[in-house]
């Protein structure tokens, strides 16, 4: 068993003379880790994990190491500003919080009389812990239109799961899963959602089995019983040739599918269109490795799934995850200890009742950009970023004319890009809150100041559904940088929607916990919450769906228009669909995958992050890098029927030849110009966005699978921090 | 005599490089310079199968024989403490750059900027206070950078090794 080392923290303040040590809660990305935060006359000196924490147990990561260069950056906004000169001159001017929040609410109420509530539109990136905030303040203003990754991000792993089982089913690191298999996930450099990294290592460490597929060799699949390196985007297939395995050796838990599963026999005749040997061909996984990996998923117990990101943004977000799903529960390891668990948050005011969706008018959720299209995704309170395009520069379904984007990027993240970059040049009215100018808010016309998690008061971890909250504590305030959450809740005021919120935030905090019986006072003194354990619920009230079953067979997706049996579509461009274009663009792009140091379009800027990687870089398997001349570091330009981009070669013999993977969300904040290089190496700017290309129910992006040429750059300057040479 | 290193057991590196930062933080080196390296193996067959792994390079101290780099420096910049501790004292370095080519495991750096040779000196100011080195403190998710006695610490890595590789 791992020994492991604490930190001595008295030791610690004396060597070093700190005054104050703040335990907190990192959030460098969606929320996290315990962290020790080390403060000498009111400035943060050092930050480490904390042993005491039952997320991260005193490991943390790159970013979470580096939050103090985040915080003190000599580039943050620390006041609010607005623009001055046109879109994107980067001329700004001062002004106070009161002008800044005024003109907000005053544009808000403007095109709420003139065009609807629906005319404005909020928006946030990734989860960063202040989602219910926003959707309170949306919902309460009236606008079904609150923009974020959902569509393809995490909102499909709740969705689906919640339609099948009730709630999104996390693998029981604590219990030890003595198989994981890991599907499309590098958890130990993502740290994604509700486990981290650690969780997953200490659990291989104590001898547990792993299966893992990605079409990268990742270190997780270095490691691996049993890698499957798939064709990208056809996840779908290789589930169904996995149940099909399981089902036809019977391999399953015979109780649990006659007990607790609705539409087992048109699954299973779903699941029998899918032979083993015919997934094998669209795979491009050996049917023997095929089989070998179902029976040793189906037949080590317990077992857990860590599902990632990467099989949501595709066309077949919905059913991978629904597939996954199905492994997950005919194994019989769902909601059972050291599997796949539906765990329970503490008694609070959660965050769908938070975010007040009870309280937006039925008339106003019908208008809700793209949900006639996107069922799924608009039962769920998400909108597909095209329709939110389509709508500022067309005018249809009827005009958004402002967006609010808090902590979102979209010119980075979202598919498509010049379109991005195009719609938000054309809408009226935009405000942005974030750390930094990023080349989203360089075409805002107020941008406000965000506090990073340093410099907050707030319950971390609220919405995961691991079951624990814990407590994140302001250490400093820098210059007027505001909470997310203390900003809402000020426009709030403004908008004439204070009745529902509070004189200060911290009341704010106080209802969530309300149900517990406490104040955030002295929720602030406690070290966690947790709620209640236990396992198999459904022995005793079955599933929260319509059949109360575990439902293979949905009948919401039914009721909605959708075939209710999972399915697997080809690719939109791939060999196959588009052989044509494969002609013309014959290798498959995968993009997206995790490096450290980064958490998407974020920290770039930030010295000791930046130096572990520089550059962007291109995943080229040396036989195909070869081909085209290209050597190791070079600038490589990368195209696609939308744009070009360049990054840089890294030979790697753990792709495909016949695939290359492109890093995500890179722009230069170092480059003093216009766009801050927005578009030179953004790999968004050559993916697809049209509504053909995206899951049918929940409107995800394609973003993963695209058809791409490479070639190696005539113009190789820019070596180092992407700096002219 | 107590020796005193830094010992990682590779096999269990995920590459995370949170080691680099944690070193960065603690020792504010300059951009570029790194006391601790993670380096990303290239891919090859193992056992039938593509593998590759990380390598942590970092300096040996205890664990170098000999320490070459304390002999060859001219101005005794560079000494071996009594606990197996290499120190480099960059304020008695001159620069001439003589222990780089002797280090066995390229883990001295030079610094152009302030014309000096670094390398890691196992956070000595921290060990000094009772402190491990900020690499060690519990920070690496894989629990790979174990600090002390290499003689106490391989036999306890040849056992997770045991029991990771299901033998």
């Amino acid at each position: 068993m791992v020994e492991f080392v604490y930190s001595n923290v008295e030791k610690e303040m004396a060597a070093y003379g700190y005054d104050a040590v703040t335990h907190s809660h990192c959030r460098m990305c969606h929320g996290g880790c315990g962290v020790l935060v080390y403060t000498r006359n009111g400035k943060v000196e050092k930050i480490a994990g904390d042993p005491e924490s039952p997320i991260g147990h005193g490991t943390l990561c790159s970013k979470g190491l580096a939050s103090a260069q985040l915080a003190y950056h000599p580039d943050r906004l620390q006041y609010p500003v607005k623009r001055v000169g046109p879109k994107g001159s980067g001329q700004w001017q001062r002004i106070s919080w009161d002008e800044a929040l005024d003109t907000i609410a005053e544009k808000m109420l403007g095109y709420k009389e003139r065009f609807g509530a629906e005319s404005v539109v909020l928006g946030y990136g990734t989860g960063r812990e202040n989602e219910a905030a926003i959707y309170r303040f949306a919902n309460l203003f009236g606008t079904p239109n609150v923009l974020t990754a959902g569509h393809l991000c995490y909102g499909p792993r709740i969705s689906t799961g919640i339609i099948t089982c009730g709630s999104n089913p996390i693998v029981d690191y604590e219990n030890k899963p003595r198989c994981v298999m890991a599907w499309g996930n590098n958890l130990v450099i993502a740290n994604s959602d509700e486990y981290k990294g650690e969780d997953l290592s200490v659990c291989l460490d104590s001898g547990s089995k792993l299966i893992v597929v990605d079409p990268r060799l990742t270190r997780l699949a270095a490691r691996a019983d049993i890698w499957l390196q798939l064709r990208p985007g056809t996840d779908a297939a290789l589930a169904l040739g996995m149940l099909n395995t399981i089902i036809g050796e019977e391999l399953y838990d015979k109780d649990f599918v006659e007990n607790y599963v609705h539409g087992w026999e048109p699954f299973v005749a779903r699941v029998r269109e899918y032979p083993v040997d015919r997934v094998a061909a669209i795979t491009w996984i050996p049917a023997a490795k095929i089989r070998a990996a179902a029976r040793l998923f189906a037949t080590t117990k317990p077992a857990g799934i860590q599902w990632g990101v990467a099989i949501e943004q595709q066309i077949n977000c919905a059913d991978n995850n629904r597939l996954l799903l199905a492994l997950m529960g005919i194994t019989g390891n769902i909601d059972r200890q050291g599997g796949q668990v539906l765990f329970k948050t503490p008694k609070i005011n959660n965050v769908g009742k938070f975010g007040a969706h009870d309280k937006l008018p039925p008339e106003q959720v019908v208008k809700r950009l793209g949900g006639d299209r996107f069922r799924l995704a608009g039962h769920f309170a998400i909108v597909n970023p095209k329709c939110v395009w389509d709508a500022v520069v067309t005018g249809e379904p009827y005009p958004v004319k402002m967006m609010f984007f808090i902590s979102s990027n979209p010119v980075m993240t979202r598919a498509n890009a010049n379109a991005v970059y195009e719609a938000l040049e054309k809408v009226e009215f935009m405000a942005v809150a974030d750390f930094f100018i990023t080349p989203t808010a360089e075409l805002a016309d107020i941008v406000l100041p965000a506090a990073t998690w340093l410099e907050m008061d707030y319950i971390g971890d609220f919405w995961k559904r691991h079951g624990y909250i814990l407590p994140r504590r302001k250490v400093v305030q820098i210059g007027e940088c505001r909470s997310d959450h203390e900003m809402l809740n000020d426009l709030a005021h403004r908008v004439g929607q204070g009745e529902h919120w509070w004189d200060d935030f911290e009341q704010g905090l106080d209802y969530i916990l309300e149900p517990m019986g406490i104040k955030w006072q002295e929720f602030k003194k406690m070290k966690y919450a947790r709620g209640e354990v236990s396992y198999e619920k459904h022995k005793t009230r079955g599933f929260s769906t319509p059949t109360r079953k575990f439902e293979l067979y949905s009948t919401l997706l039914e009721q909605w228009g959708y075939d209710p049996l999972p399915t697997y579509r080809e690719p939109v461009e791939s060999p196959i669909s588009t052989p044509e274009r494969y002609a013309e663009y014959p290798y498959i792009l995968v993009t997206g995958a995790r490096s450290p140091g980064y958490f998407h379009t974020e920290n770039r800027q930030l010295p000791n992050l930046r130096e572990l990687q520089p550059d962007p870089f291109l995943e080229i398997h040396p036989d195909t890098a070869r081909k085209h001349g290209i050597g190791n570091g070079d600038w490589v330009l990368i195209e696609s029927p939308r744009g070009r981009v360049r990054q840089r070669a890294k030979l790697f013999g753990g792709i495909d030849p016949r695939v290359v993977g492109a890093q995500h969300a890179w722009w230069y904040p170092d480059k003093n110009v216009k766009g801050q290089g927005w578009n030179e190496s953004n790999i968004n700017v050559l993916t697809e966005d049209s509504y053909e290309s995206c899951d049918p129910a929940m409107g995800a992006n394609s973003v993963r699978t695209l058809l791409c040429r490479i070639s190696r750059d005539s113009d190789q300057r820019g070596k180092g921090r992407g700096d002219a040479a | 005599m107590k020796r005193l290193a830094v010992i990682v057991d590779h096999e269990a590196c995920w590459g995370c490089l949170a080691c680099e930062v944690a070193c960065k933080q603690e020792n504010n080196a300059d951009v570029g310079i790194k006391f601790i390296d993670v380096l990303e193996e290239p891919v090859r067959e193992r056992n039938g199968k593509p593998h590759f792994s990380f390598n942590v390079n970092l300096c040996r101290h205890a664990e170098c024989d000999g320490a070459p780099c304390v002999a060859v420096c001219p101005t005794d910049a560079i000494e071996l403490r009594e606990d197996g501790i290499v120190v480099m004292n960059i304020d008695d370095c001159v620069g001439c750059d003589l222990c780089i080519p002797e280090c066995p495991f390229a883990a001295i750096v030079f610094n152009h900027q302030r014309s000096v040779t670094q390398k890691c000196n196992l956070c000595s100011h921290r060990v000094d206070r009772g402190l491990i080195p900020a690499c060690a403190d519990n920070i690496c998710l894989a629990h790979c950078i174990y600090f002390g006695d290499p003689e106490e610490i391989r036999p306890r890595i040849e056992a997770m090794r045991r029991v990771r590789d299901r033998m």
